[in-house]
């Protein structure tokens, strides 16, 4: 007896699957690569930064030590209170991945919450979850989170908190309407026949099938939340001086672009960069994950 | 015998933008312990929400069962609460749906998903409903059940999904079966096969099966009591033999006449019962067979006929049934049908 081609064979998984494909995504490979680079540089800069480069908050009062342009001392230069710009800009990544990932957390938290029970019940529930979502969209993004900051009061954690709230309704949406496109297939009713529960159908069964979109979004908001960091930051209602974070450093060196370039160079590619990367990310995570794309 | 299942005057309707829907009308019927009953009529008749209705599975809150029994083991499962009735599904009652294709869920492993109800009901481990879903599915004729457990769905040909469709719907070894269809999305060949697989499961485990069809050729080879169904209400209902040999109702007679037929010698084509299933919203006065039947009088426009005893326990709903020169000019042997 001759077995079938497929026993002994490796099982394939749907992440099996989508990691192979993701894989051959060229530039979602040096999307991934570069935010591990970010990561890996800004983990371990206690390490090797402050003691090559400079503290990235030590003030350098001496003559000539302020705005100096690139050397080999200091790679990327020094502002005009003579820190160091690589050590603030690798300091900064910290800031800006902490908030994004934080901030898009603190999304997912509530958008799937919210887009899970919409979804999955309908009706008046389904109502006002998406009226509420509505709200928030009616409201222009990044003065709402500036009305949100002035009421919290600007700070590193009210950056995230700020951001995470407003993130909620694009969450809840993308996720509801997966809900309801994967609670119409019979399997569903298959697990509601077998006497399972709402929440047992709803976690066990509905989820797992509804969570790929939400795991593009995701990754792609955490550009965005990056991306309004540096804005808040800039408009000096984010995270406040002396911490290094790449909006700020971008605020501070606005009226220096030409005297030293630098100073807005770097923590702007920075910016640029990161922000990219995680967009290329998603792109390549929304093709690895469609199941219709066969190789 | 003691009834296992009986049904009283299940009525079952959705609203819709239109108007009432009586997708089910004062149903009837009974299901003893390890007996088969057939439910076939066309599409749209009522057949899949009785079986729905049974299970209280009907999609709320446009559909609501507005009347009615549903009495398994003398306890009548419309009264229950929510959790004693989950408690039933899947346990006690089970069912297998009609496109294995997209009733399994792509992300679990077959395993996995047969040995489920068997966490939910029988309080197994993980690993312990893992092991019998690899016996269930030896049982239902899976090779290297062992390696084909860890497969996910996907992997699995449509006749292979229906087999373990089969497998998971028998693991906590339920007192009723009911197949919605469950040969309808497969080949053929493939078809014969399920249905003998499913005779075979039912002479092991002494499960009843309420089995839901439009093939009659289904019907002649497993069924015990057959129910026509048409525009939601019972029309005939009685046993297998009687039905098919002695059919009562008009619109069984056609359903019987509408079948390919290579037992007799016969030259003539197939004759298809004329006109289009009714709209539920709309019924036709009277009888809703009335304007497809060819022995429509005034009385089939005016009254709706009851469903009556026509003979030992053969019912049927027609206002000519019990005349005795009212009868099909060739009966057709049971048996023998498809």
């Amino acid at each position: 007896m001759t077995a079938p081609a497929s026993v002994g064979a490796k099982s394939r998984t749907l992440w099996g699957d989508a990691w192979r494909r993701l894989r051959h995504n060229k530039l979602a490979i040096i999307g991934l690569a570069w935010i591990v680079f970010v990561v890996l540089m800004t983990a371990s800069a206690e390490l090797w930064v402050p003691s090559t480069f400079g503290d990235p908050l030590a003030i350098d009062t001496a003559p000539g030590a302020s705005l100096q342009s690139p050397s080999f001392e200091h790679p990327f230069g020094t502002d005009k209170l003579g820190r160091d710009v690589f050590s603030r800009v690798v300091y900064g990544a910290r800031i800006s991945l902490t908030v994004g990932v934080i901030a898009v957390s603190i999304s997912l938290l509530i958008g799937v919450l919210l887009g899970a029970i919409s979804g999955y019940y309908g009706g008046f529930t389904d109502t006002l979850v998406m009226r509420s979502a509505d709200v928030f969209f009616a409201f222009p993004y990044i003065l709402f989170a500036i009305a949100l900051i002035a009421v919290l009061g600007p700070s590193y954690r009210n950056v995230f908190i700020a951001i995470g709230i407003l993130g909620w309704p694009s969450i809840a949406r993308v996720f509801r309407s997966s809900i309801l496109s994967v609670k119409e297939n019979e399997y569903v009713d298959a697990a509601r026949a077998m006497g399972a529960s709402d929440l047992r159908i709803m976690f066990r069964h509905i989820m797992p099938n509804a969570v790929a979109p939400i795991i593009v979004y995701g990754t792609m908001s955490i550009g965005g939340a990056i991306i309004t960091e540096a804005a808040l930051s800039f408009l000096g209602m984010g995270v406040q001086p002396p911490t290094p974070s790449w909006g700020l450093m971008l605020s501070d060196a606005k009226s220096l672009m030409f005297r030293a370039p630098w100073l807005t160079i770097w923590p702007g590619f920075a910016i640029l960069t990161t922000v990219l990367s995680f967009v290329l990310m998603g792109d390549g995570l929304r093709d690895a994950l469609d199941v219709k794309m066969k190789d | 015998m003691s009834e296992l299942l009986e049904v009283k005057n299940l009525s079952t309707h959705f609203t819709t933008r239109d108007g009432i829907v009586k997708a089910v009308d004062d149903v009837s019927f009974s299901l003893e312990p390890g007996k088969t009953l057939a439910v076939v009529g066309e599409s749209g008749s009522g057949k899949s929400v009785t079986a729905l209705s049974i299970m209280r599975l009907v999609a709320e809150p446009a559909g609501r069962i507005v009347n009615g029994q549903v009495l398994f083991k003398g306890d009548d499962v419309l009264k229950m609460n929510e959790a004693q009735v989950r408690e039933l599904r899947g346990d006690r009652i089970a069912m297998i749906f009609q496109d294995p294709m997209t009733s399994l869920n792509p992300v679990f492993r077959v395993g996995r998903q047969i040995g489920e109800s068997l966490i939910l009901h029988k309080g197994m481990t993980r690993k312990e409903a893992f092991e019998r879903a690899i016996e269930l599915l030896d049982m239902v004729g899976i090779p290297h059940s062992r390696e084909r457990a860890k497969d996910y769905p996907h992997q699995f040909s449509g006749g292979m999904r229906q087999r373990a469709m089969i497998a998971m719907a028998l693991a906590c070894d339920p007192d009723i079966l009911i197949a919605d269809e469950p040969t309808t999305a497969l080949d053929v060949t493939i078809q014969a096969q399920i249905l003998e697989l499913m005779i075979e499961m039912q002479e092991r485990t002494g499960a009843a099966i309420i089995m839901i069809t439009h093939d009659l050729g289904v019907v002649a080879d497993m069924a015990d009591d057959v129910m026509v169904m048409y525009a939601g209400r019972q029309v005939e209902y009685g046993r297998s033999d009687d039905v098919f040999h002695r059919p009562l109702h008009p619109y069984a007679w056609g359903l019987l006449d509408s079948l390919p037929r290579h037992d007799v010698d016969e030259k003539g084509v197939l004759v298809p019962i004329t006109g289009q299933p009714p709209s539920l919203i709309n019924v036709p006065s009277g009888c809703a067979f009335h304007p497809r039947c060819p022995y429509a009088r005034e009385v089939c426009r005016a009254d709706v006929p009851a469903l009556t005893d026509i003979m030992d326990g053969h019912l049927s709903a027609c206002h000519f049934s019990a005349d005795s020169g009212f009868h099909r000019s060739v009966a057709r042997p049971a048996g023998e049908v498809a």
